[in-house]
């Protein structure tokens, strides 16, 4: 089974809570800004995404996050990959995040696609040693062959899926954040696709897994964190949390 | 990944290296300039040597600091450089191969967009100047530098102030330092205005064998021109876009602003054109940087010589201030990018 060290915390969530403020209307314009300044009609109401969120991920942890819709589990995986920044608290991260992408952000439609394999990867952290090295592996999981060389406006959809997803999962992260798992390309490809996320979470890597599927929150994770309008609900093993979330 | 620190021994050879090697050149193209100055011969040297001494002993500082582990925004420098080093190569390069990608012509526009320019420009307007009474000898050469510098600065702001609204998609998805968008995009226009060098040369050359115009040492100043201008294109373009987040107009007011931009600068009439008829707008452009790069590269292609010392502190005072403007701007409105893209 997974070796867990409860002595190093890999991801620590000190009392974080994220403020958004929403004006009325998005005001889009300097024109716009002016003259509702001068009016004084700019309202902001305030929305609280978050409030005093908790926990911390030991290594070699899965940790799931449930929630309804709307119940900050995106918002909070954007704070712990430090694309936002907290209103008010802190997350200390003890090692490099790798988060899954939507698949194919970041692809550029007029490169090739060895040239994107280098681009996506470079965005994802990943060094040019370690892109060079794991290559083939890249070429060989998305089945493009001799495509590769094409640009990649002239790839069908599902060819670009399974690059993305070839690129996305070469990884070796010490933190791997999982929005969903993903299933792409033809029946084939996703039983593959589904049992390399498989086997990239249960390989001793700190993984924070968010899904709506119960089912595989149940297999995957040793302890889950339920979010209901951004409050923690619940923390816990999984079997009470996903019992009790059920209800 | 990796997390082997930064080799400061190296960097600091390769700084001292790039100094000396540096300090050489100036020295030896500048030199009547440093003779003329009030600084004279026998300061230079002490000078020259107190700036080394403060290089050596800043390198030395920052490997204290990475010995005691503390934090230095040197150190903090370094260490973003090398560990996203890989990722602004890539993006450079993306920027600067689509830009020609679809095109039959490819690369060869760089060359020749200043070049057809030049061309149009001096056929309508050295009919109507009175180019003798501007004091403008090589009318061709003049406005192939005036050209080749404005239009270098203005794409690379022009493409780094869509830096982050064009980026937005993985500003929001992945974690990486904002600053590298708008700089890459800088560097990757930057590209362009350093193979336009070529034609400049090339068709100065030419020129110069029926003109009796001749390059000489001063060229090797160039790269100290076009340091300036790209350092000063990175602080407009920090200020661009993130100024472009929150408000759009400043696409549109940024086009009709560099328009007139353009024209407040004597890229094709002289500043001499101006001398008698709006005195206020001579004194006005002393405070124009663009008018002071423009100058620099013209003294240097045309005049064969070194600019002013002046010039060099002046040109350099716009391009730092303009970075610490831009840069700090940026600094305070970096974290609401993602709120508002």
């Amino acid at each position: 089974m997974r070796e867990i060290r409860e002595d190093i915390t890999m991801i620590d969530v000190q009392d974080v809570s994220m403020r958004f403020m929403m004006s009325n209307d998005k005001i889009g314009s300097l024109k716009e800004m002016v003259t509702q300044l001068i009016k004084g009609k700019i309202k902001f109401k305030e929305f609280w995404a978050l409030r005093d969120v908790d926990f911390q991920v030991k290594k070699g942890e899965v940790v799931g996050i449930i929630g309804r819709n709307g119940a900050g589990k995106s918002t909070i995986l954007k704070i712990i990959s430090g694309i936002m920044k907290p209103t008010k608290g802190r997350v200390v991260r003890n090692g490099n995040i790798v988060p899954m992408l939507e698949l194919g952000s970041g692809f550029d439609f007029d490169l090739s696609g060895r040239e994107n394999v280098f681009l996506n990867g470079a965005i994802l952290g990943y060094s040019k040693e370690f892109l060079m090295e794991k290559f083939d592996e890249i070429l060989e999981f998305s089945e493009l062959g001799e495509f590769i060389e094409m640009p990649i406006r002239n790839y069908s959809s599902g060819m670009m899926m399974r690059l993305a997803f070839s690129i996305a999962t070469v990884v070796e992260p010490e933190i791997l954040i999982v929005d969903e798992i993903l299933a792409v390309g033809d029946e084939n490809f996703q039983r593959k696709s589904r049992q390399r996320m498989m086997e990239l979470m249960s390989g001793g890597t700190t993984v924070l897994f968010v899904s709506h599927n119960m089912d595989q929150i149940r297999e995957m994770c040793n302890r889950v964190v339920w979010l209901d309008g951004g409050t923690v609900r619940m923390i816990g093993e999984t079997k009470e949390v996903c019992d009790a979330y059920k209800l | 990944m990796n997390k082997k620190k930064a080799d400061l021994n190296k960097i600091g050879q390769v700084t001292v290296l790039v100094y000396v090697v540096c300090l050489l050149v100036f020295t030896w193209t500048a030199w009547s300039q440093i003779q003329n100055s009030r600084i004279r011969g026998g300061v230079y040297p002490v000078i020259a040597i107190v700036l080394l001494l403060l290089i050596i002993l800043y390198i030395l500082h920052l490997k204290n600091c990475q010995k005691k582990e503390k934090k230095s925004i040197g150190l903090d420098f370094i260490e973003t450089v090398r560990k996203y080093k890989f990722l602004m190569e890539q993006l450079i390069s993306r920027d600067f191969k689509i830009k020609y990608k679809r095109s039959i012509l490819g690369v060869f526009w760089s060359f020749l967009n200043p070049l057809l320019m030049m061309l149009v420009q001096y056929v309508v307007f050295s009919k109507l100047f009175d180019l003798r009474g501007m004091g403008i000898t090589h009318y061709a050469i003049y406005l192939l530098c005036g050209i080749i510098t404005w239009n270098g600065f203005s794409d690379c702001a022009t493409q780094a102030m869509h830096a982050i609204t064009g980026n937005a998609s993985l500003i929001t998805k992945v974690y990486v330092p904002k600053y590298i968008y708008p700089v890459t995009k800088v560097l990757s226009a930057g590209i362009n205005l350093l193979l336009s060098m070529v034609p400049l040369l090339l068709v100065t050359f030419i020129y110069g064998l029926f003109n009796g115009l001749y390059l000489t040492k001063a060229i090797f100043l160039i790269p100290i021109a076009l340091i300036f201008v790209i350092v000063f294109t990175i602080g407009v373009g920090f200020l661009l876009s993130s100024l472009m987040v929150f408000f759009h107009d400043v696409e549109f007011l940024w086009g009709v602003f560099s328009m007139m931009w353009m024209y407040a600068t004597p890229i094709i009439y002289g500043i001499d054109l101006l001398r008698g008829k709006a005195e206020w707008l001579v004194m006005l452009m002393e405070f124009n940087p663009m008018y002071h790069y423009v100058s620099f590269m013209r003294t240097i292609i045309i005049d064969g010589c070194s600019p002013a010392l002046s010039e060099y502190v002046i040109c350099g005072a716009f391009s730092l201030g303009m970075l610490i403007i831009g840069a700090f701007v940026f600094k305070k409105t970096q974290d609401k990018f993602i709120l508002y893209i």
